[in-house]
């Protein structure tokens, strides 16, 4: 794995987490502290996960 | 009893009605598509009702079932494949009959709600249904069959 690739997958996870997390604080009842810790924390996870599914669809 | 009520009562008894007679009666094609459009009836009618009660949280259950509901059709789609390829189902009136009714249902409680993140959870679920609805829809039709990866 070159710099560039590695640099162009984290950019892909923080952009999937961003989508997320935003997704995570329309969609929950009160927004406070421990809503957001848990939901950055899911999202990270989610955000790798998405990043596998799709380079497993896209063949790659 | 409210209007909310009852027009997802009126919806109910209609359209559940109708797609319950398709899924017990007919060819296949017409079973799997009816199946396909009952939780696409069924998603509007429970924004209607979260409306209706004046229960904000119960949006999830819509939300839930936009989500799953267009996953199961296209379970079928693909275990169905093979018995559905000579003739594939396209209900297209029907598709965008109710994909126009769900968009309508969220535009008015949208409207309903006023700004904010309630409005934006709604358009959430109604996105989710309207194109989950067409891409479930179009598989069934047999739109995706070039596309097996196996």
């Amino acid at each position: 794995m070159t710099p560039c690739t590695a640099l162009r997958g984290a950019l892909e996870v923080v952009a999937w987490w961003a989508v997320l997390f935003l997704l995570w604080l329309v969609l929950i009842g009160t927004v406070d502290t421990l809503e957001l810790v848990v939901g950055a924390a899911a999202a990270l996870v989610c955000a790798v996960a998405a990043r596998g599914a799709r380079r497993a669809v896209g063949g790659r | 009893m409210n209007g909310w009520t009852a027009t997802a009562t009126a919806v109910l008894a209609l359209g559940g009605g109708a797609t319950v007679w398709g899924v017990a009666t007919g060819p296949l094609g017409r079973r799997v598509v009816a199946q396909n459009l009952s939780t696409s009836l069924a998603c509007p009618v429970l924004l209607l009702l979260a409306q209706g009660y004046g229960r904000p949280s119960y949006v999830d259950l819509a939300l839930v079932l936009a989500l799953l509901g267009p996953v199961g059709t296209l379970v079928f789609a693909r275990l169905l494949a093979e018995d559905l390829e000579g003739d594939p189902p396209g209900a297209r009136a029907a598709t965008y009959a109710v994909a126009v009714f769900g968009a309508t249902v969220v535009i008015v409680l949208c409207a309903v709600a006023g700004p904010g993140r309630a409005m934006v959870k709604l358009l959430v679920t109604g996105a989710l249904l309207v194109a989950g609805n067409l891409v479930a829809s179009r598989a069934l039709a047999g739109g995706f069959s070039g596309s097996r990866h196996g």
